[in-house]
């Protein structure tokens, strides 16, 4: 792990320039998730007529767009040696701000994306001067801040709904399309794309991995450990934000209760995509290619009709075997 | 990067190849009789459907009147009763509070709080024994769970202080030894409702899909019941298929799957109005367009009934007036007078044509804005 080089090219960039195929035979992670993955399109495309179909790929994309979206923002975090508990109440309330913006200021997109994304950075930003200025481990600040936001969130109408009638915001955020894929899945495949550049291919990257790699090593490099910590929470707080942008325009309404226990989710795609608990090692695409694994499993368990006791069982196995089977 | 991500695309590119284009959109024939043929004069059950949990006959929240006598022997006893709710952050709840709250309040009882156990069985334990400390003369209460807190409730009796549940009762606690009376919506007769409606929106021998609660949960049970039974007996020609879900917050994924995995089913019935919206939110983004029946009532839901889409029906509860029959039948409670085991309230059918007033009369309240809008731009279907 250096300032030159992120830890995602040194591992196709080891010496020796060992082929992808050696790695994958070697039982590499990342390699070893795509088999993973692969293995579950096999079995689920012979035991479900349904599951190999664009249509049903659409769906899992859509399904696990709130998760996918969130997921690479915490991986940002995850690898700077943080947690953030706080993403599904962030949706919660940056959803009614952004509903209420549109209800109150004025029914238009664009007030309400930015009052969403906006609550959405703001509660990233109390997350990281918390946790990096008065030195609370994230862990609690953000326990206080996921109970805090969700009882705003209910406390702002009651508790109730808040409908939302503008077309362009449904068309944007919902339920538009380009070539046929819905915008949701463009959103997440946009999100996905410059999360890759932000840590793979950025100077700001290289500084998330060194400060959650070897956190002393790098201060005394000269990087702003505390800086380079709260945006990477302003960083998902904002896509939480936009995740709620989407969800609101998917529902037609956004409701305060919407989501809860999602950071599970969350944080599960970013472990089973290769990010360590410990900081300094991650990828976004591993974190695309988790969140789609639990997808998938969550589609394909209800196209075989498997009861919703079971499923819950037959997840928690596969998601155990499946890091087993890839920690390397 | 660049191999893991030439790995990625080529087993995505493998999956590719194999698929079948498919992107057939699973377009309804709803039939015209759908929702139009049914008369709304003799739509639902007439009176209580269903039984208690234990089988018992309804009662009539009539049959807790006071009479002038009693309601003075309630003003001069300035009886204190607590409530301990599974939530109050659901319209539902808040009208149950309301109606017992505003009830109480007309014979003089003071109501000492409202406990809210989010849903935790330890919170709601914790919250009716330190109502119980409070000294109050009665507690209204509805169980989040149970087996768990039935010891506890059992303590209230042997407090001596008066309890009535709303929706459930513990298991082991019988009437009149442990508590009062047990309200509770028809939810048989508000399944049958859901069923009648769904029923006139499919042809013969199409199949329906029944998006069900996997939780055994006695309100959400007899919704269910209430509606494959109707169907067995009045459209046996229906095949019906299910799907449960045991967190709600899943909705929207599991149903999207199940109508992905059935494209045989042109009609669902979804347990409460919530599963409801997801299961639409997730039929829009598959452009799914077959209609959909509930049970509850709430804003979006009525909007959405109101727009004329695809939820056409819900078979509504009437949570204010349940609150004023749980209020009275702790007042009888309080002066000794004898209650029924349980006491059912009468169903609501909820269409397009009588949004407007079914939404007055389940919430005590004029319609919204949202709803009056959404019903104007739906003339003259919506009224």
């Amino acid at each position: 792990m250096t300032e030159t080089q992120s830890p995602a090219k040194a591992a196709v960039n080891q010496p020796g320039g060992r082929s992808a195929l050696r790695h994958l035979l070697q039982g590499e992670r990342p390699y070893m998730l795509y088999v993973a993955f692969a293995i579950m399109l096999i079995v689920f495309s012979l035991a479900s007529p349904w599951f190999l179909s664009i249509d049903n790929f659409l769906n899992i994309g859509r399904q696990t767009t709130l998760v996918s979206i969130i997921a690479v923002g915490m991986t940002f975090v995850i690898i700077s040696r943080q947690i953030d508990l706080s993403v599904a109440s962030t949706l919660a309330l940056s959803g009614m701000s952004a509903s209420l913006a549109m209800a109150f200021v004025a029914n238009n997109w664009v007030v309400g994306a930015v009052a969403g994304l906006g609550t959405g950075a703001l509660i990233g930003l109390i997350n990281g001067v918390l946790t990096t200025r008065l030195e609370i481990p994230s862990f609690l600040v953000t326990l206080g801040t996921l109970s805090g936001a969700r009882g705003l969130a209910l406390m702002v109408t009651n508790t109730k709904p808040v409908i939302i009638t503008n077309e362009y915001y449904f068309a944007i955020f919902g339920e538009g399309s380009v070539l046929g894929i819905p915008a949701p899945i463009l959103w997440t495949l946009g999100v996905t794309v410059a999360g890759i550049l932000l840590l793979h291919y950025s100077v700001y990257g290289r500084r998330v991995y060194a400060a959650g790699g070897n956190p002393t090593a790098a201060l005394y490099s000269g990087v702003h450990i505390k800086q380079v910590t709260t945006l990477a929470f302003v960083l998902t707080g904002t896509l939480a934000g936009l995740a709620s942008l989407i969800l609101s325009a998917r529902s037609h309404a956004a409701r305060p209760d919407v989501v809860q226990g999602m950071e599970l989710d969350v944080i599960a795609s970013v472990i089973l995509g290769g990010c360590s608990l410990f900081g300094g090692r991650g990828f976004v695409l591993g974190t695309l290619l988790g969140s789609l694994i639990i997808g998938t499993l969550n589609n394909g368990l209800v196209l075989l009709g498997v009861s919703s006791s079971l499923q819950l069982v037959i997840k928690g196995a596969i998601i155990v075997a499946a890091v087993a089977f890839t920690r390397r | 990067m660049k191999h893991s991500a030439r790995i990625l695309f080529g087993t995505l590119s493998l999956a590719a190849s194999a698929f079948a284009l498919s992107t057939s959109l699973s377009l309804a024939q709803t039939p015209d009789t759908c929702v139009t043929g049914v008369d709304l004069a003799t739509l639902g059950p007439k009176g209580i459907v269903g039984q208690g949990p234990h089988g018992e006959k309804a009662a009539s929240p009539d049959e807790l009147k006071l009479t002038d006598d009693e309601a003075a022997k309630v003003k001069a006893g300035k009886f204190k009763v607590g409530i301990s709710m599974q939530t109050v952050n659901l319209d539902w709840s808040q009208l149950q509070v309301a109606g017992i709250s505003q009830t109480l309040a007309k014979y003089g009882v003071t109501v000492t709080g409202v406990a809210s156990a989010e849903y935790q069985v330890d919170k709601q334990i914790a919250d009716i024994e330190n109502t119980i400390q409070q000294h109050p003369d009665g507690i209204i209460s509805i169980p989040v769970d149970f087996t768990a807190t039935a010891p506890t409730y059992k303590k209230v009796g042997e407090a001596g202080i008066k309890l009535v549940f709303m929706d459930s009762i513990p298991v082991g606690l019988s009437s009149p030894k442990d508590f009062a009376s047990m309200i509770s919506a028809d939810s048989q007769g508000n399944g049958q409702i859901a069923a009648t409606i769904l029923a006139s929106c499919m042809p013969k021998g199409g199949t329906i899909g029944l998006v069900n609660f996997g939780v055994d949960y006695f309100s959400t049970n007899e919704r269910t019941k209430g509606v494959s039974e109707w169907m067995k007996k009045n459209r046996p020609d229906i095949v019906m298929k299910q799907v449960d879900f045991t967190d709600p917050s899943k909705v929207s994924q599991i149903a999207g799957d199940f109508l992905t995995g059935n494209p045989d089913v042109k009609g669902l019935y979804a347990v409460w109005d919530q599963p409801a919206l997801d299961t639409l939110s997730s039929m829009r983004a598959q452009g799914i367009d077959i209609p959909i029946t509930t049970v509850d009532l709430g804003l979006q839901s009525a909007i959405e009934i109101a727009k004329g889409g695809p939820l056409k029906a819900t078979g509504s509860q009437r949570p204010y007036d349940q609150g004023v029959a749980e209020a009275m039948a702790m007042m009888k409670a309080l002066i000794g007078q004898p209650t029924p085991a349980w006491v059912g309230v009468q169903s609501l059918p909820v269409v397009q044509s009588n949004v407007l007033e079914s939404y007055k009369t389940v919430f005590h309240k004029d319609p919204p804005a949202e709803l009056v809008d959404a019903c104007n731009g739906a003339k003259p279907k919506c009224n």
